[in-house]
């Protein structure tokens, strides 16, 4: 094939996957909020977060492509979806109990939102990013990205493990307390039924 | 660059943003809450992400990681509240938990 | 060397913290241990000092050592620095020195007191902020000293916090030393705008050059220094905290109102020398002040019936003369009085200790009488004490006293006038002291006496009486290390930091020892004959005389004055303040006001719905909201 030729059907593959993963964005997104049974929710965000790793790819952002998937996809919703289970996956009303004024003002403040950024970056930003920077094949790749960690935010690195910890202590801390407090309030309980 | 141009992922990443706003704004069970923050939180990262490819510059890269960490975090808490409010038999949901109320 | 002061400095602050952190885990009694033992440790690494500084030429005994920065804003820079130079390494010696034999006599003093662990405590930091005073290598640590030196002296005088007139001696004492704490920063400040710098060294090799001599800075500068050595120091005209003090334990009053903390402010004149000398008025004013201070001390002492007040009275002479001393620039003499006192004071004190403790708390000289056989070897111990303080030959005091008297003698123009008080000063504390020898020791014993000591023997445990014992020695031989006319060791030690400004001649230092034994010891003859025999003297003087008698009891009226131009004008004003402004105008606009805040708070509380998606959406309207602005204004 001729080069150029070999170019523009890189390109209608790009943009063919840019509007399909755009799509499946979204859509599983909107699928997120308005599924009434959570367990659905979970399985339609995992399919959300998917298409944006995707979309990371396509601006050459492998390694968080890949951490997303992985931590995301694989530990997180694994999570969620755990949860779900033990809650038993029961189905909420999703739009019921909010006030109709309630709902109707976040949409609008919600699509405020989203027009006002368009127009904005329309109107103040858009000439600047009409043409990115050059980069080379490292960009993205786990070597800069485990680079830059370690040499310039090394302190950011350090702090976010600390967080991570701190996060962990305190879901076990949760649990605990929880199982606990349980135990007594199921003590009085019995005692309040006995005393009946 | 192919493909479509920054300006184009920052819009998908605003609608996406818009979308979770709306299911935090709208729904009363606070996992699905926690859900529509993660797509708020992914829809931050993927702005994040299109303007270190604009730049050529990994910070932004970094800035997501830490993101997803804190997400991470966030969700650990959360579900753990979550599941603590089940075991007392606190209704799961966040239109009764009022206890703030001045 | 270095590290030995570093030591020194923080041993008894580690003493501080082990007391805090053990807590019942120790008895009292060791806690009382662990303080004197850190203060040991001080001892014994400023004792290292002092010998690696005799090594060393008299010219090059000047180090300082910083460990860390403490503070930085462009180039003025502060760091956490000491100086171990002779005059500091003599001053560690006396606080530490000093400091461990009382510690260790409050070992046995405050056996049976409820918060003895406090009160061990409190005095280990008091230790330790002396020795950062003394040792501090730039004026803010200094200041820093100064001010905790100031706080662990309130912490300790009101130690009986149950007796109100403890906490009201301690909040006076900080009162007044705030004061010059406040005078001592203005003072430094005005130096940090001048020279840029507060380290000794860069301070007192630019001071000179930068700042002329007897110019208003200078003089604000040592005005401000000189107001801070006063309040510390308790001289005229912030002298009445010292005499209240002394309700805190006698311990207490030894250590801090005697031998260390009072003097600090002769140990400030003296290393800060050069700023005075660039303002030579005030240091004659520092003279003046002591003069007065050591005369006026010296009459009222001779009417007070409380030991330990006798005693606080006598110690403000004495530093009036340290005073005279520093303020003529006899540094070394001064510094020599400071050591010597140290010695004789702390052990008069001690030993009122011992009578106050034998009459189970009591300090009415009136009711005392006849100790000598209740208590022999008190009673030999106040008497080397009293002829220290009396400057009778050969002991401590009588050198120290001399020495300041030839310089004295050598300063031109102001001198002789301060040598004649000097004298008068010598006279006076020689009747003081030994009315109080003769009234508490001499004659019969009175019924309070007989009531608490007849017969027995008992005048202290071990505890107690070593470190008593170890005074009383230094008190004897402590004035040997100089000798006026033949020897100065410690002039010519302090020489290299400060340097006096005048020689006395040998014919002034034969001609004042001489002069001024005779004068101690006619007033030890005019004691005797008031107060050694059974005679109605005293009573008759005091009825010739007596608006004399009353104005002295009364301390001159230094606290009504006070109490007249500070704080009834200063209630009168709250008073009126009160009445016409606070009531119709803050009472009622501002009530009104406040009640229509909480109404409409009462409304806007509403708002707070504990809804959290209202929140949510109350955030994201306002985002709304705000990027609209953004854009519009761009």
């Amino acid at each position: 094939m001729q080069p150029v030729l070999a170019t523009l059907a890189g390109e209608i593959i790009v943009w063919v996957v840019w509007v399909a993963a755009g799509v499946v964005l979204l859509a599983s997104g909107l699928a997120v909020i308005l599924f009434s049974n959570p367990f659905f929710s979970a399985l339609s965000l995992i399919l959300n977060l998917g298409s944006l790793a995707i979309l990371y790819l396509l601006i050459s952002s492998e390694f968080v492509a890949a951490a997303q998937i992985l931590v995301y996809a694989g530990a997180v919703m694994v999570m969620f979806l755990f949860v779900i289970g033990y809650l038993g996956g029961r189905a909420d009303a999703p739009w019921a109990g909010t006030h109709r004024v309630g709902k109707v003002a976040a949409v609008i403040a919600a699509i405020a939102i989203a027009v006002e950024v368009v127009v904005a970056v329309g109107i103040d930003a858009g000439g600047q990013l009409s043409s990115s920077a050059q980069i080379t094949e490292a960009f993205g790749s786990p070597r800069q990205i485990g680079e830059l960690f370690l040499s310039d935010h090394l302190l950011a690195f350090e702090v976010t493990s600390i967080i991570l910890f701190i996060g962990a202590i305190g879901g076990a801390v949760l649990g605990s307390s929880a199982r606990r407090r349980d135990r007594a309030a199921a003590a009085t309980d019995e005692q309040e039924q006995a005393a009946a | 660059m192919t493909g479509p141009g920054i300006v184009a992922y920052v819009v998908l990443s605003v609608f996406l943003f818009s979308i979770g706003a709306v299911g935090v704004l709208v729904r009363r069970s606070p996992l699905i809450v926690l859900l529509a923050l993660e797509i708020m939180l992914n829809a931050g990262n993927l702005a994040l992400i299109a303007f270190s490819r604009h730049w050529g510059n990994g910070d932004g890269q970094i800035f997501a990681l830490a993101v997803m960490v804190v997400a991470a975090a966030e969700a650990v808490v959360g579900l753990g509240l979550i599941v603590a409010m089940s075991r007392r038999r606190v209704a799961l949901d966040v239109d009764k938990l009022t206890t703030l109320r001045g | 060397m270095i590290t030995a002061s570093w030591v020194a400095l923080f041993a008894p602050a580690v003493g501080v913290l082990l007391i805090a952190l053990a807590r019942d885990l120790i008895s009292k009694k060791q806690a009382g241990y662990i303080a004197a033992t850190s203060v040991l440790v001080s001892f014994g690494s400023s004792l290292c000092a002092l010998i690696n500084l005799l090594g060393e030429d008299p010219e090059e005994r000047s180090h300082s050592s910083s460990i860390w920065t403490w503070l930085s804003a462009g180039s003025f820079k502060v760091d956490l620095q000491i100086m171990v130079d002779p005059l500091s390494v003599l001053m560690m010696l006396i606080v530490s020195g000093v400091g461990f034999l009382i510690l260790s006599y409050a070992v046995g003093y405050m056996h049976g007191d409820g918060e003895e662990r406090r009160y061990h405590a409190y005095k280990a930091l008091f230790v330790f902020s002396m020795l950062l005073l003394v040792q501090s290598g730039n004026l803010l640590l200094l200041l820093a000293g100064w001010g905790m030196v100031g706080l662990s002296s309130y912490l300790l005088i009101n130690f009986w916090h149950q007796r109100a007139s403890a906490v009201h001696a301690g909040k006076k004492a900080f009162i007044m030393n705030a004061f010059g704490d406040a005078t001592f920063a203005i003072a430094i400040f005005l130096l940090a705008q001048r020279v840029g710098a507060l380290d000794f060294g860069t301070v007192f090799s630019q001071a000179p050059e930068v700042i002329d001599k007897s110019s208003v800075a200078a003089v604000v500068i040592a005005l401000g220094l000189l107001g801070a050595a006063v309040a510390k120091s308790a001289q005229v005209p912030l002298h009445t905290w010292l005499p209240d003090a002394m309700e805190g334990p006698t311990p207490v009053s030894a250590l801090i109102h005697a031998a260390t903390m009072v003097t600090a402010g002769v140990y400030m004149v003296a290393r800060t020398h050069v700023l005075f000398e660039l303002a030579p008025a005030i240091l004659h004013l520092a003279a003046v002040l002591g003069a007065i201070t050591l005369l006026m001390a010296g009459f009222i002492a001779l009417v007070q019936t409380d030991i330990k007040r006798v005693i606080a009275y006598s110690t403000m002479s004495q530093i009036g003369y340290m005073f005279v001393a520093v303020g003529l620039g006899a540094y070394g003499a001064g510094m020599f009085h400071l050591m010597t006192h140290a010695f004789f004071k702390a052990l008069l004190f001690m030993a009122a200790g011992i009578v106050i403790h034998a009459l189970a708390g009591e300090q009415d000289i009136r009711k005392m009488g006849g100790l000598g056989k209740r208590l022999p070897l008190t009673f030999r111990i106040f008497v080397i004490g009293s002829l220290a303080l009396a400057g009778i030959p050969p002991l401590a005091g009588f050198f120290s006293k001399d020495l300041i008297l030839a310089h004295a003698l050598a300063e031109g123009v102001i001198g002789p006038i301060l040598w004649v008080c000097a004298l008068v000063g010598a006279f006076l504390t020689a009747i003081y002291t030994f009315r109080l020898l003769f009234v508490v020791f001499f004659g019969k014993p009175s019924e309070h006496v007989e009531g608490h000591l007849h017969k027995e023997r008992f005048e202290g445990p071990f505890a107690m009486m070593w470190p008593v014992g170890i005074l009383t020695v230094l008190a004897v031989v402590g004035g040997l290390i100089e000798i006026p006319g033949a020897w100065h060791g410690i002039s010519n030690w302090v020489e290299p930091v400060a340097a006096p400004l005048q020689e006395p001649e040998v014919w002034m230092e034969v001609l004042s020892p001489i002069v001024a034994v005779a004068l101690a010891v006619l007033g030890a003859g005019i004691a005797w004959r008031l107060w050694g025999t059974q005679s109605d003297t005293p009573a008759r003087l005091r009825e010739r005389l007596p608006q004399v008698a009353t104005a002295l009891e009364h301390k001159l009226y230094w606290d009504e004055a006070y109490d007249r131009v500070f704080s009834v004008p200063a209630q009168q004003t709250a008073l009126f303040l009160r009445r016409a402004i606070e009531g119709p105008i803050v009472l009622g606009s501002v009530g009104e006001l406040g009640r229509s805040v909480r109404a409409l708070g009462g409304r806007i509380a509403r708002v707070q719905s504990g809804l959290l998606r209202s929140y949510a959406l109350a955030l994201a309207a306002g985002l709304a909201v705000i990027i609209v602005v953004f854009i519009s204004v761009r």
